[in-house]
């Protein structure tokens, strides 16, 4: 059976660190936009980390919630695009294939998660700053909308490696870069199809939510609430 | 770049490689040897060590063959190299146990950083006019070695001052023992987040002068007093993954963690409970808890031990923290202490934390006490899930601390030092230090700055000659991290890839300069190279400790390299040791300026992206979003609303925030997370030059701190100043995505 490909992040363990902000920008070739394109909301974050206060102090609250592309199964992004640059693959993603996006931004409009971004001008890495680009990564040219992949690079290199091995993928042995980064390991990476997975485990805990699952969208990545205290005064 | 241009320049290089040695230089491409088997396409893993804050994060590089632009031996040419291209934690590292913090993560552009000082540079205009000259390496080095030559000789002697970071391992070894051998020379640290209240307090209460290990993983209850441990406080990716492990690592068991502070942190975000302190009042609270501990004999008073003796009134059992005594003092009600202290005495093990503005207080060693009392009290000390002390090592960098910055400004100024030649190594004591410790003016006064600067800061600026470091990326590295582990840990590095610059590794330059001036120096400092100063002390380690599986000091050194250091397999916690000391009364935090004329607690914070400033030229943190305020490519000023909706100030207002030092401008930001009574600012921002990214960019709250001390050490208290607040017209501020259902036009990212 073919993997499907998905994600838990446990709200309870985030920290709002943002080490998955920046990991994900070196590790995909995400241009830095500077300040001027930045202030006319054109920064690029695949993955960004929501900040939610609540009540008024000092009885305040704040919650973190990194929101990135949810590789949803039923993908408003996906019927929308006329030249089918967004499209389904067969392992579960919304694939975006760059060289077919003529930028219409439809999906960018469809998307109730706002986890697209449209590149309004070609990148720009001040030299030597080029160096850094990740070779396994292809860099967006003007025009193009891109997106989360869930590090398809990885999930490939690890596909071939356990082909060539001639074995089955280990859980766990496939991490995008935000997971890898994670410190308090609130990101787990996964098979779905497979019952065994820890995210196939963790995603059907009683503290799974999916973000805006009124919509219909079926997301691939499933957040575990933030937990309470189940401790008392005098245990 | 398009295609098309691509292949045209593949075919230039093809053909002038051919023509090698023809026509002019400038425009020869030559492919040099590739200096290591990297195949294309093929990534390998180079364990490295992160300097990017001191927690000392074991990394792994991945290096992939690429083609870089650099200049050798005068020459312009496409160089086939290493180079690096992703840095994640190293697995087997018990400090950064396979992860990463976005500064960590953002290593990788200091190496690429396209205003990084290329080449040493003598000056050429006046100080400080940024006119500087291309110079080799041998000029560099003889220049330096001239002027430290004459301090031998001049009389009386001495004259030599050395500006550092945070110093450990070796490199602490070379450049104190450089230092010590100048007759009556200064070592000044300039870290703005120093460690040293806790490490005075630590050692006067349970006799270990260090930061110490948070057992977070196996903690069951956590009381966090200003400390924010989950984004820059002491060793915060083995913290935060101690966190996780806490909040959901262990089935059925979830520690509870409760944060005391004026203004919720990043770390504050997390907690389960946060309780809102007045700014000084923590080391009280923390006795109030402890008064209620011992009042219902939850734990007896005994078991704080010396650490509980060091506290006036302790052996009665603090009659004078009662709760409702203390209610008003800390804005804490009575029944909210003695809750959270039942609460932690019967979810054993608890532990307690203290740090950032707690102890940047006047009275911050008391509360730091104080603190150190409870967790004894608790009896968490020395025991998992609660604070632990590593052993040998571990311990041994806080010997010696260096001189305070101010008191040095203060003793050059006014001639009682009477210092000839300064040398600054990874610090920026302009940036770092209140404009009223007179720092500038003290380095005006001496003769002859040296600096080891990468990037031209505020202070390399004023210097008179730069001999730049190679980035960490292509230097030996080795460290002895004070935190982050119980177990003992000694790591090293050997470059992760070649300097792409004429730049050469900072410690290597000093010993080359020793070996040049002869003498007591050159006795001093027995290796030619660092990396034979690290093998030195590798080769200490074997014989003190031996090895389960290396054969001999060889393989111990080899296997070191390539695993990316040391470690023990267990942790090696010690006892408590201390005695002496005299009962410590509670003091008030003192603030500077009138609370009439200055009505608000200036609390500025060390930026989760920029931790002390250092970082602010790096794009990538430049463009990620804070975590609390969304802000991207500024500053801010935080305000509570109910005190905004007061002075009419709102979001965006540009406001004039002066203290009785100085006054800066930044945008408002309403923040529900701020007392009322407190206004709060990122550290980070504010440089005047720190290459294109960050120069004349907000504003740098640490320019308006009152010179004030911590008292019982010389730590600087930088949350003792108060300001006054005046809206003087608007600003805009950049703000990235805000929220999915809140989303304002302001907050829309698109």
């Amino acid at each position: 059976m073919a993997h499907q490909w998905g994600m838990v992040i446990d709200l309870d363990r985030c920290t709002g660190c943002e080490a998955c902000v920046v990991a994900c920008h070196a590790e995909n070739n995400i241009s830095t936009v500077g300040e001027d394109q930045a202030r006319r909301s054109r920064a690029k974050h695949w993955i960004r980390v929501e900040r939610y206060y609540e009540g008024e102090f000092p009885d305040v609250q704040v919650k973190f919630m990194p929101v990135l592309c949810q590789q949803c199964d039923a993908a408003p992004c996906e019927p929308v695009c006329p030249t089918f640059a967004s499209y389904h693959t067969s392992e579960g993603l919304n694939g975006q294939i760059y060289n077919r996006c003529i930028g219409t931004r439809y999906c960018a409009n469809a998307c109730p998660y706002v986890v697209r971004y449209f590149n309004f001008f070609n990148p720009v890495w001040d030299k030597p700053l080029n160096l850094q680009l990740n070779p396994d990564v292809s860099v967006r040219e003007v025009g193009v909308m891109e997106k989360c992949t869930f590090c398809v690079q990885r999930i490939k290199a690890g596909e071939i490696k356990a082909e060539a091995e001639k074995r089955e993928l280990k859980d766990g042995e496939i991490q995008p870069a935000c997971v890898q980064s994670c410190a308090p390991r609130a990101m787990v990476f996964g098979d779905l199809n497979d019952p065994e997975s820890e995210v196939s485990r963790l995603a059907n805990s009683g503290r799974a939510t999916k973000l805006l699952a009124e919509l219909g969208t079926r997301p691939k990545v499933t957040y575990l609430q933030r937990d309470a205290w189940h401790g008392h005064e005098n245990a | 770049m398009e295609r098309r241009d691509f292949l045209k320049i593949s075919a230039i290089a093809g053909a002038t490689a051919a023509l090698e040695g023809c026509g002019n230089p400038d425009h020869q491409l030559i492919r040099f040897v590739p200096e290591e088997d990297l195949l294309p396409g093929i990534a390998t893993w180079k364990p490295s060590i992160c300097t990017q804050c001191p927690a000392g994060c074991g990394m792994m590089v991945r290096v992939m063959q690429g083609e870089a632009e650099v200049i050798r031996k005068g020459q312009l040419g496409l160089l086939k190299m290493g180079l690096a291209k992703k840095l994640e934690g190293n697995p087997a590292h018990p400090i950064s146990q396979g992860k990463l913090c976005p500064r960590g993560q953002a290593g990788l552009q200091v190496t690429y950083h396209p205003d990084r000082i290329k080449n040493p540079l003598v000056r050429e205009g006046a100080r400080g006019s940024g006119q500087f000259k291309e110079i080799g390496w041998d000029d560099a080095i003889k220049q330096l070695a001239s002027q430290l030559s004459t301090l031998h000789t001049s009389n009386p002697p001495g004259g030599l001052a050395f500006v550092t970071g945070p110093l450990r391992g070796q490199r602490k070894t070379i450049l104190d023992a450089f230092t010590t051998s100048f007759q009556g020379s200064y070592a000044v640290g300039a870290a703005f987040l120093d460690d040293s209240v806790a490490r005075a307090a630590n050692g006067a209460s349970f006799g270990h002068a260090a930061p110490g290990t948070v057992d977070l993983a196996n903690s069951n209850y956590v009381l966090s007093f200003g400390a924010d441990f989950l984004g820059t406080w002491n060793s915060p990716v083995a913290q935060n993954v101690g966190f996780g492990h806490m909040r959901k690592g262990r089935p059925g068991m979830r520690g509870k963690f409760v944060q005391f502070e004026p203004r919720i942190s990043q770390t504050g975000a997390s907690a389960d409970e946060f309780v809102a302190v007045q700014p000084g009042a923590e080391g009280v609270l923390a006795l109030a808890i402890a008064h209620v501990v011992i009042a219902e004999k939850r734990k007896p008073l005994a078991s704080a031990g010396h650490a509980g003796s060091l506290i006036d009134g302790w052996a009665q059992g603090l009659p004078d923290y009662a709760p409702e005594k203390v209610a008003a003092q800390t804005g804490v009600k009575a029944e909210t202490i003695a809750r959270i202290a039942r609460e932690a005495a019967s979810h054993d093990p608890a532990v307690a934390i203290i740090g950032d503005s707690a102890t940047a207080q006047t009275n911050g060693y008391f509360n730091a006490l104080a603190v150190n009392a409870l967790n004894a009290l608790l009896g968490s000390v020395g025991k998992p899930g609660g604070i632990l002390f590593g052993a040998g090592l571990n311990a041994q960098a806080s010997k010696s601390g260096p001189a305070s910055l101010e008191l040095f400004a203060s003793q050059v100024s006014s001639g009682a030092a009477p210092v000839k030649v300064l040398l600054v190594y990874n610090a920026n004591p302009i940036f770092s230090a209140p404009t009223a410790w007179g720092v500038r003016a003290a380095l005006d006064k001496i003769p002859f700055i040296a600096s080891f600067a990468s990037f031209m800061d505020e202070t390399a600026l004023l210097a008179d000659l730069i001999l730049p470091d190679s980035s960490p990326l292509e230097s030996w590295l080795d460290d002895v991290p004070p935190s982050g582990s119980a177990k003992f840990v000694m790591s090293v590095a050997p470059p992760a890839m070649a300097p792409l610059h004429d730049t050469r590794s900072a410690p290597d330059v000093l010993l080359d300069v020793a070996q040049r001036i002869g003498g007591d120096l050159a006795k001093a400092l027995p290796w030619k190279t660092y990396d034979e100063a690290i093998q030195a002390a590798f080769a200490a380690l074997y014989k003190e400790k031996g090895s389960k599986t290396a054969k001999d000091a060889d393989e111990f050194w080899s296997r070191a390299k390539d695993q990316g250091g040391w470690w023990t397999d267990e942790p090696s916690a010690t006892a408590n040791g201390a005695s002496g000391g005299r009962p410590i009364k509670a003091s008030a935090a003192q603030f500077d300026g009138e609370a009439s004329q200055y009505p608000f607690h200036f609390l500025p914070f060390a930026s989760q992206l920029f931790y002390d400033g250092s970082l602010a030229n790096l794009p990538w943190m430049q463009e990620a979003p804070d975590p609390l305020s969304t802000v991207m490519w500024g500053t801010w000023l935080e305000i509570n609303p109910r005190t905004a909706q007061k002075l009419n100030i709102q979001r965006g207002d540009l406001v004039e925030v002066s203290s009785p030092h100085g006054k800066l401008q930044a945008p408002a930001l309403i923040a529900p997370g701020v007392a009322p009574d407190v206004v709060a600012m990122p550290i980070g921002q504010g440089h005047e030059s720190y290459t294109r990214y960050a120069s004349g960019r907000g504003a740098n709250p640490i320019s308006i701190l009152a010179p004030a001390t911590v008292e019982g050490t010389g730590a600087l208290a930088w949350a003792a100043t108060r300001v006054k607040l005046s809206a003087v017209g608007r600003s805009a501020m950049i703000l990235f995505g805000g929220s999915l259902t809140e989303a304002s036009p302001e907050l829309k990212h698109r």
